[in-house]
């Protein structure tokens, strides 16, 4: 189980580093490719998170996956993390290290829903669209969810502009819900 | 009463008389050493003087003796009937305030009772008036109320009603649009989306 608190401290002291010496991207990329690993090869989770497996058949292994990939300074965290057997919270260390780079980088992360996949140029006007308006740098998941019928949904902080055909519908249901309501 | 002292009406005292005679008898006795003959008749005085001695003497020891008892005595019963007489009309009279006062208490009670129990018929007719009004009040609030989460139950059974059926027509838009719509319709939507697109910030 991760901790988010302890992920945070070390995505906080790693992004500082990172910072000073300009290697934020590539830090990034490097948890990214980390974290996308770990979510895809079942194999190297279960031997990473493994207790049976020694610290230091750990550290043996992910100098050899990753020394010569990523960056010194991520490969220096990874140690410390196997060392104090935090090697758990990796996907939280990334999830705030990214979050650290969006707020110092003043980059608004929206979740983009569709009821069907956007082409590109759909995703491009949307996140161009939001970036004048917002007038911030805008970095954009997108996600399908059949069940919205039709349309698409922009959720980033605490908002959330829906346009799907769902959405609609419930904001049909609750007024004619509190019509009702009102008449009786 | 100077009879009851000394005599019985002559006016002189028994011990004059007692002397008297004494003195008749003592005077009979040397009279009868003298006889007289009248015709064929002998009488001797000294008998009679004596005979008048004894009963100057008699008369007073009876008075004495026999008569001034019986005189006391029947003065005492007559006392007594007049005690008594006067006791029975004490008692009579005492009798008849009793009496009177009974009759007056009696009265009293009675009215008292009378008038007690017309107090308390008052009082339970009062109550039973009172607990009439509190039961048709009671049943008046019942009614009312009943009346009220009748209204309740029906309206909400309205309500819930209206919102299946906004649920339904809702189920049934959504199947319909969901068959009807195809990319082209989603396309316009995002474009539409886009086009309107108003941030909160």
């Amino acid at each position: 189980m991760t901790d988010s608190r302890i992920g945070r401290r070390y995505a906080q002291a790693l992004f500082t580093t990172a910072l000073k010496y300009d290697v934020v991207n590539s830090v990034e990329d490097d948890l990214n490719g980390i974290s996308s690993l770990l979510e895809n090869d079942p194999e190297f989770k279960h031997f990473l998170i493994a207790p049976y497996t020694s610290r230091d058949e750990k550290a043996k292994i992910l100098d050899r996956l990753f020394s010569d990939r990523i960056t010194a300074l991520t490969m220096q965290v990874l140690r410390i993390m196997l060392e104090k057997g935090r090697e758990g919270d990796i996907p939280s260390v990334r999830e705030e290290f990214i979050k650290l780079r969006r707020t110092q980088e003043g980059v608004v992360f929206a979740t983009v829903t569709s009821a069907e996949m956007l082409d590109n140029d759909q995703k491009k006007q949307i996140v161009e669209k939001l970036a004048k308006v917002l007038s911030k740098k805008i970095e954009a998941d997108f996600k399908i969810e059949p069940n919205l019928l039709g349309g698409v949904k922009v959720a980033y902080g605490n908002y959330v502009l829906d346009g799907t055909v769902r959405g609609a519908l419930s904001k049909l249901r609750d007024k004619l819900r509190h019509d009702l309501l009102k008449q009786s | 009463m100077a009879d009851h002292k000394q005599d019985s009406g002559s006016g002189i005292p028994y011990p004059i008389k007692i002397v008297i005679g004494i003195v008749f008898i003592a005077l009979g006795y040397f009279l009868s050493k003298t006889e007289i003959k009248i015709a064929i008749i002998e009488y001797n005085p000294g008998i009679t003087v004596a005979m008048i001695g004894v009963l100057l003497i008699m008369f007073p020891l009876v008075q004495i003796f026999f008569t001034k008892p019986l005189g006391d005595a029947i003065r005492e019963r007559n006392a007594n009937l007049e005690r008594t007489f006067t006791e029975a009309e004490q008692l009579r009279a005492d009798m008849t305030t009793l009496r009177a006062d009974y009759e007056r208490r009696l009265a009293e009670t009675e009215a008292s009772a009378r008038e007690q129990i017309q107090n308390q018929i008052k009082e339970a007719q009062n109550l039973r008036q009172s607990l009439m009004t509190e039961a048709a009040d009671k049943a008046d609030e019942l009614v009312k109320k009943a009346q009220q989460e009748i209204e309740a139950e029906r309206d909400r059974l309205i309500n819930d009603i209206r919102v299946h059926v906004v649920d339904l027509t809702l189920a049934a838009t959504e199947k319909m649009i969901g068959a009807n719509m195809d990319s082209d319709k989603n396309r316009k939507l995002v474009a539409d989306f886009i086009q309107d697109l108003e941030v909160a910030k």
